[in-house]
């Protein structure tokens, strides 16, 4: 069993000078590391941007894990959907409760249910769609939030 | 860009006309000219064919010992209970491995037109319902089935172990001698019949000749492509909304759809469809989800896991390559359109009652032209080749055993 001094070095320990830069200088990286990582508000590199409800919402679909744009998903094939929720500059802690895309036009839907996975700092990943015939696909996000429950849209042609 | 292409064409008329009205003879029928939308449309359904890509699911996917077994297996008519059935009863070489009737004959009647092979690799689903999700799954049930072939592990493993070729194929094969108590026997020997079916690809086709000139901006290669399967090819594009589904280089899209063919059966009954074919998918030991799967990520059972079943599956059918339509009549699930016109009577005069309520929406008559039918007819016969593709065909047995590499 370690000492109470070894397991708490810093308790009972006077404030020295120095101290403040330190904590500053960690708060500062901790902060940098933080948004690098959440990436919020989203950039163009996070995809179309989605906002309401003071959500933004980005989404880019991804095929062997690989980012392309929107109007490259190729039809009949599968893919995922990376999909991130801000709150102006920072995670909104706002999840993603559902995906999916119909063709109106058509009346109907796809022929799979993506499955949402959390993956960390706001973001999701829809996996298992597809788009199985060309034309007009409506993508429903639906987000849950503290402030309840919001559904965004987005328009994708498919050739 | 491709408007540099057009644009030599639209020369070329413009020369062809004033050489017409110079020599006093008759204007030639105005060519058809493709716009730039349209040819990125056409270079979606190539190249042809593609490229090789093995099955992650079938260990025995390009295994030179395993296609040299499946192919004697598929010839062999005494994997069935009445020794008279092989695979290629129904599945004949000559007839893009199909058997022209209207539906499949095994030990009994069938209820459904049987599919043609070539090109099968490329499919996502395998059967007019999309039963199986495999290609060595689709091949082991008609082997098994009492309506089909009637076999059985036991007869399997007493057919190779009466045959040193057949059984030294299996070792090489598999690493170990084919025995009927081995419960992954029946499922290697569909393992290596679907190896063989995987190379099966039919050849470059009129229409492959013609994408290929159009992408390449080759106005004297494109020249010979017919202006009827030109006009054809533009209603398949456009006013048909044929390429919707039927698209890429199979075209198809590899999923299901009602188009109003019936779905009663005789003597009385009904045929589920895609419905159904969910149903025994899921409940398939052999689906992708399951142990017989080779590919450890389950990377290919996408579709599997992801399959979401849907009122309106209900009389969907598999929307069918259209590649070598040609040696494969009748067609439909139940073989009920005898000619490739009567298939385009179907749509130009679909019959909307008959749809599901809350099936596909665009599906309307065509409402065709005579002329109109005569064109997209012409433009579906260039999607075969001119010549059917040489049956490949070793007498079974014949194969040499340890395999030539």
């Amino acid at each position: 069993m370690k000492s109470y001094a070894k397991r708490y070095p810093l308790a009972g320990r006077r404030w020295r000078q120095g101290d403040g830069w330190s904590v500053l200088l960690l708060a500062i990286v901790g902060s940098v590391a933080a948004s690098a990582f959440a990436a919020c508000p989203p950039t163009v590199a996070d995809g179309a941007k989605l906002v309401k409800d003071g959500l933004q919402l980005a989404w880019r679909p991804v095929i062997g894990g690989s980012p392309i744009a929107a109007t490259a998903i190729p039809m009949a094939r599968h893919f995922a959907i990376e999909v991130q929720v801000c709150s102006g500059a920072t995670p909104s802690g706002a999840t993603l409760a559902s995906l999916d895309a119909t063709m109106p036009e058509h009346r109907h839907g796809m022929n799979y249910r993506p499955r949402i996975v959390a993956i960390g700092d706001g973001r999701f990943r829809a996996e298992g769609m597809m788009f199985h015939m060309s034309g007009r696909w409506q993508l429903e996000f639906e987000v849950q939030s503290a402030k309840g429950s919001s559904r965004l849209f987005d328009d994708v042609r498919v050739r | 860009m491709t408007f540099g292409f057009a644009d030599r064409i639209s020369r070329l008329l413009f020369l062809g006309a004033g050489l017409a009205l110079l020599s006093g003879g008759p204007a030639a029928a105005p060519t058809i000219e493709f716009t730039d939308e349209e040819i990125a449309r056409i270079a979606s359904h190539g190249p042809w064919p593609p490229d090789w890509q093995g099955d992650p699911g079938n260990r025995a996917s390009g295994n030179p010992a395993a296609i040299r077994l499946g192919q004697s297996l598929f010839f062999d008519a005494r994997l069935s209970a009445n020794g008279k059935l092989s695979c290629a009863t129904c599945h004949q070489p000559r007839s893009g491995f199909q058997d022209g009737r209207l539906t499949a004959r095994g030990l009994a009647r069938g209820t459904r037109n049987t599919p043609g092979l070539l090109n099968v690799r490329h499919q996502r689903w395998f059967g007019w319902d999309g039963g199986h999700d495999n290609l060595w799954s689709a091949s082991l049930r008609p082997i098994l089935d009492p309506r089909e072939m009637g076999g059985s592990a036991a007869r399997s493993a007493r057919l190779l172990n009466a045959s040193p070729s057949l059984a030294c194929h299996y070792r090489e094969a598999f690493g170990k001698p084919p025995t009927a108590d081995d419960p992954e026997f029946p499922v290697n020997l569909a393992k290596a019949i679907a190896a063989w079916q995987e190379t099966l690809v039919s050849p470059p086709t009129p229409f492959d000749r013609f994408r290929e000139a159009l992408t390449d901006k080759d106005a004297a290669a494109a020249a010979s492509y017919p202006q009827a399967a030109r006009r054809g090819l533009r209603l398949f594009l456009g006013r048909g909304q044929c390429a919707t589904c039927h698209a890429g280089p199979l075209f198809s899209n590899g999923e299901f759809g009602d188009i109003g063919v019936p779905f009663f059966v005789r003597p009385a009954g009904v045929d589920p469809g895609r419905q159904g074919g969910i149903k025994h998918l899921l409940a398939s030991p052999y689906n992708l989800l399951g142990d017989h799967n080779d590919d450890a990520t389950r990377g290919n059972a996408v579709g599997t896991r992801h399959l979401r079943p849907e009122h309106r599956n209900f009389g969907e059918f598999k929307v069918p390559t259209l590649r070598n339509l040609t040696l494969t009549a009748p067609y439909m699930h139940n073989g009920s359109l005898a000619s490739l016109r009567d298939v385009v009577r179907h749509y130009s005069e679909l019959d909307e009652d008959r749809l599901h309520s809350d099936g596909e929406r665009i599906l309307k008559p065509l409402m065709l032209s005579a002329g109109e039918i005569d064109d997209l007819v012409a433009f579906l016969e260039t999607l075969s080749p001119p010549a059917p593709p040489q049956p490949p065909l070793p007498p079974p047995g014949a194969l040499p055993c340890p395999a030539r590499r």
